[in-house]
């Protein structure tokens, strides 16, 4: 893969997707190297995504085999495939997605990959990871200054943490009456430089390029100081979902105690004392989240799968063709409600 | 540890055995389709019904992740059933069919499914499933993509908005004198190029899209005349494409880009308050003729692309008499495309407007909307996931109504919010205005075969007014057609039978009272059944009551002209240069055709312009931002 003016071939394919995000971003992801850890039901469908959309390389690292359960939730394995490994039942049909993608099979374990294995990327998404495996992963992400996503899911509950450590995204937006200012936006997101140019067929419309600083922090981090005391209004802190305060518990345990079983009465607890941190009231805990998210947990469930996977493959493609606002910093799903805010922690 | 046994973890054993014995149907099996199918099987619905007209295209390939290069031309609905063996555990049954053939898909086959999923490209098609839901009461999961922009409505029939509730963008049209005297944009010259001189040139009947379209966009009599005599003229050229002569093709150039101009030059009143259209020299046509492929992603000189024109109008010319003496454009027909592209851009040219390169071009003479795999996998994530909910499977959710129930639409992508990656009001109830839901009563009326052979219309007017106690004055009309079939004064058609007037099994057919001045009966809307496995002498009416109502509250004939309104209202709306490149064109497929946003592609993401997506209204109560430049495709 060459970087420089895109083939023919290359603009027929790609037609649909060049008109939307231009043949720049598009020339950009073809020399862009992306690790995926994990080919789970999420992993499956950020697979997909990115290689249909055509980057360059991406490197899969799996070491598991296929089971009768992963057949209820992953479109690469087949029955045939059980008890085989996960890499070797799926590689041809991901190849077979887009041959123009240059594709790396690792089944090793993550804990035996060293730093510079990890140099060779632009980006990683991890996925399927307890919280204390991420937290190392985005150790080495930082160290290297590699942006970093980790996404999991507790059947109908999901999240994703984004670690792109800094990032400067360029947007375009037509000049409103009240013109774009200079100056922080949000908690970690600040306009640093603002030009304007004449729309070129229509003399009355500018358009404003906007450059925004974002700034992120590490998940470690994220779980030790999370808040949003001074983020929200009142009004808006009693209808943060409880998904928020029970996800983050369980990540937390998951860090102190190496724990993947949780009873009810102590997540109840320690979700109520994220509701303190976070600056929420305890009342937007239910019982019947409560209970859920420990029934289903570290489920993976197709739907979901796709609607997080695909929210995660599309902020990668963005900030690897370098264009629109990347995520900040941490999402969560609820498949009840349909709900999906995104918090800046 | 089985294949489902973390699906019933979710949803209990009970409702996982529910969901095995459920039969849905997938209308679409194309971006949002392929996703669909996929997470259907992986929720383990018992069967799915894949329904699509279409074949593959390369261009689907960025995308609709169930198909290969090898695949191109092949059936859409039947190569995805292939495409998912290995990982399928549900019965799928592909037809490749258009669903509102009544023939191959009449009422009775949709009454077979629990729940219908929409993945569906065009408007037309969108309606008449929401019909089919509405008339059967089955619950609708509607959906829809453009770019980074999606949607996804659950449909309760009699419970929540359905389809029609809410006011759909309508194609845009452009005032007849920007496109024919006083282009100021690219796409006037596009449009002039595509809709009106192709077909002059290369139509059989030379048909132009004028017709009908009485927004001539001035009243200046000398104009309009101008415009009139023009047209006739040009007409006058297919005679050179006929005569296979390629060395009068300068004699188009000649006519079109000198002539013509010069005429509009004359008008001066044209251009009190315009810059002043340039004709093309003579010694630019007779320019020499050397040619090389277009790239398809620059634009070249005005001598380029007048050398291409000539090229290619010949190329046209000959394949005009190969071809029966008429060439549809098609974007995917390259000569014809290029015939497009360079008339076009020589008319950007003479008229001060920026040329546009092929690959610009074929976006909005193809009403090309963008399209990408993670969108259509989020949209069709959230539809199958709702259906969990619809059908009521989560009991720890119960559903006691379904205005509970959310429908999402992006919200961070489609740039409406920084703190919310979707959004997800919740449905609304009917709106009690909508044609479809709210003004008609609705059922289905049983016939066997011999009964529309012998039944007068008389007859079936006497019965339905007896059944549900209309006045004697009434109208019915055949609304799959809007075509009127009865009224107070036309009665032509009531000694001929139901068979003799064109009513067969599909029809609709709407009854309206129109007596009553206050108050009067509602109107009702009846699908003909019609059935061999009936009995001879089936004639049986849907037992339902048919309210009276306040008159305003019924659709009855004279609400007709709402439509055309609309579409005036639309023709004055585009008038407003400030307007946003939305272009319609007709489209062959008779898709939804809007194209947003600046051709120029840095800017296509430009966050102000007006929100067209379709449940426009909801939007704009949930945000404060202001809306993006949306449509919803409609993959």
């Amino acid at each position: 893969m060459t970087e420089g003016k895109l083939s023919e071939d290359e603009i027929a394919l790609y037609d649909r997707q060049i008109r939307l995000w231009g043949m720049a971003a598009q020339a950009n992801m073809r020399s862009a190297r992306v690790l995926l850890i994990n080919l789970g039901a999420i992993g499956s469908e950020i697979t997909k995504s990115i290689v249909l959309s055509g980057i360059g390389h991406l490197t899969v690292l799996d070491g598991h085999r296929v089971t009768e359960e992963d057949l209820g939730s992953q479109f690469f394995v087949g029955s045939e495939d059980v008890g085989q490994w996960k890499l070797d039942a799926a590689k041809e049909r991901i190849q077979d997605l887009n041959p123009r993608v240059e594709l790396k099979f690792d089944k090793q374990v993550l804990h035996e990959k060293d730093e510079t294995f990890f140099q060779q990327f632009d980006l990683v998404v991890a996925t399927e990871m307890k919280a204390d495996e991420a937290i190392k992963v985005n150790k080495l992400t930082r160290k290297l200054n590699i942006p970093l996503y980790v996404t999991g899911s507790n059947g109908l509950f999901a999240y994703v943490f984004i670690d792109l450590i800094e990032f400067v995204s360029e947007d375009d937006k037509l000049q409103s009456i009240r013109p774009t200012v200079v100056g922080p936006v949000s908690s970690n997101r600040s306009i640093i430089e603002i030009t304007t140019r004449k729309d070129e067929e229509d003399e009355t419309k500018s358009y404003e390029r906007i450059k925004t600083k974002n700034s992120y922090k590490s998940l470690e981090e994220v779980l030790r100081t999370a808040t949003l005391k001074e983020k929200l209004t009142r009004r808006q802190l009693k209808r943060v979902t409880s998904i928020l305060p029970l996800t983050l518990t369980l990540l937390q345990q998951e860090l102190n105690e190496g724990s993947e079983t949780i009873g009810f009465e102590l997540l109840n607890q320690e979700a109520a004392v994220w509701c303190g941190k976070l600056g929420a009231p305890v009342a937007i805990l239910n019982d019947d989240y409560t209970q859920q998210i420990i029934n289903q947990r570290y489920i993976e469930f197709a739907p979901v799968a796709a609607i997080i996977g695909g929210t995660v493959a599309q902020d990668v493609i963005n900030i690897l063709g370098k264009r629109l606002s990347p995520l900040n910093n941490f999402i969560v799903f609820d498949g009840i409600t349909l709900d999906m805010p995104i918090f800046e922690f | 540890m089985a294949r489902e046994t973390n699906l019933i973890k979710i949803i209990g054993e009970d409702n996982f055995q529910k969901l095995r014995s459920s039969k849905c149907l997938l209308v679409g099996a194309g971006g949002i389709g392929s996703e669909l199918l996929k997470d259907l099987i992986l929720m383990e619905f018992g069967e799915i019904h894949i329904v699509d007209l279409d074949t593959i295209d390369l261009s689907n390939l960025n995308r609709q992740f169930l198909f290969r290069q090898k695949d191109i031309k092949q059936p859409k609905s039947t190569t995805a059933v292939k495409a998912v063996q290995h990982f399928n555990n549900s019965k799928l049954v592909p037809y490749q069919g258009n669903v509102m053939d009544t023939s191959t898909f009449p009422l009775h086959w949709f009454e077979q499914f629990d729940i219908i999923f929409n993945a569906l490209d065009n408007l037309a098609a969108r309606r008449y499933v929401n019909k089919m839901s509405q008339f059967l009461s089955l619950p609708l999961l509607e959906s829809g993509t453009a770019g980074f922009d999606g949607y996804m409505q659950p449909i309760i029939p009699g419970q929540t908005e359905c389809f029609e509730c809410t006011k759909k963008e309508t194609p845009k049209t452009f005032p007849v004198c920007t496109i024919r005297s006083t282009p100021s944009q690219p796409i006037h010259c596009i449009v002039w190029a595509k809709n009106f001189l192709f077909n002059q040139l290369f139509a059989s009947d030379a048909s132009t899209n004028e017709e009908g379209n009485n927004d001539w966009g001035t009243d200046d009599a000398e104009e309009i005349k101008r415009i009139k005599q023009e047209t006739n003229e040009l007409h006058e050229l297919q005679k050179i494409i006929i005569s296979k002569d390629e060395s009068r093709v300068p004699e188009i150039l000649h006519k079109l880009f000198i002539q013509d101009i010069n005429k509009l030059l004359a008008i001066e009143n044209l251009w009190k308050t315009r810059t002043k259209p340039t004709p093309l020299s003579d010694s630019q046509i007779r320019g020499p003729c050397k040619t090389n492929k277009f790239d398809s992603n620059s634009v070249g000189t005005i001598h380029e692309q007048i050398n291409h024109f000539v090229k290619i109008t010949q190329k046209l010319m000959n394949r005009y008499a190969m071809e029966q003496s008429h060439i549809e454009f098609d974007k995917d027909d390259a000569d014809t495309l290029e015939f497009v592209v360079t008339a076009a851009n020589i008319r950007s040219h003479i008229f001060n407007i920026p040329m546009k390169s092929v690959f610009d071009i074929k976006q909005i003479a193809g009403n090309i909307i963008p399209a990408i795999a993670t969108t259509n996998a989020i949209i069709a994530g959230l539809s199958s996931l709702i259906s969990l909910r619809v059908l009521n499977l989560l009991k720890y959710a119960p559903v006691s109504k379904f205005t509970d129930l959310n429908m999402t639409f992006t919200a961070k992508a489609s740039n409406l919010s920084q703190n919310r990656y979707l959004s997800n009001p919740k449905l609304a109830p009917p709106n009690c205005n909508c044609p479809v839901c709210s003004r008609v009563s609705r059922g289905v009326i049983k016939l066997s075969p011999d009964q529309l052979k012998k039944m007068k219309l008389s007859d079936l007017i006497g019965l339905i007014r007896d059944k549900y106690d209309y006045a004697e004055d009434i109208s019915l009309l055949d609304a799959s057609e809007q075509r009127l079939l009865a009224d107070y004064d036309f009665e032509d058609l009531n000694d001929r039978t139901l068979f003799e007037v064109n009513l067969g099994n599909g029809s609709i057919i709407l009854f309206s009272d129109e007596e009553g001045d206050t108050m009067v009966r509602k109107s009702i809307e009846l699908y003909l059944d019609v059935n061999d496995e009936f009995p001879d002498d089936t004639c049986k009416l849907p037992d339902i009551r048919v309210p009276l109502v306040k008159s305003s509250d019924t659709l009855s004939n004279g609400d007709e002209n709402e439509e055309k309104e609309e579409n005036n209202d639309v023709a004055t709306a585009t008038d407003n240069q400030e307007e946003d490149g939305i272009v319609i064109l007709d489209d062959d497929e008779g898709e939804i055709e809007m194209v947003t946003g600046p051709l120029n592609s840095s800017k296509k993401r430009s966050a102000d312009p007006e929100d067209l997506s379709e449940p426009s209204s909801k939007r704009k109560k949930l945000t404060n931002e202001s809306a993006s430049s949306d449509i919803i495709e409609l993959d």
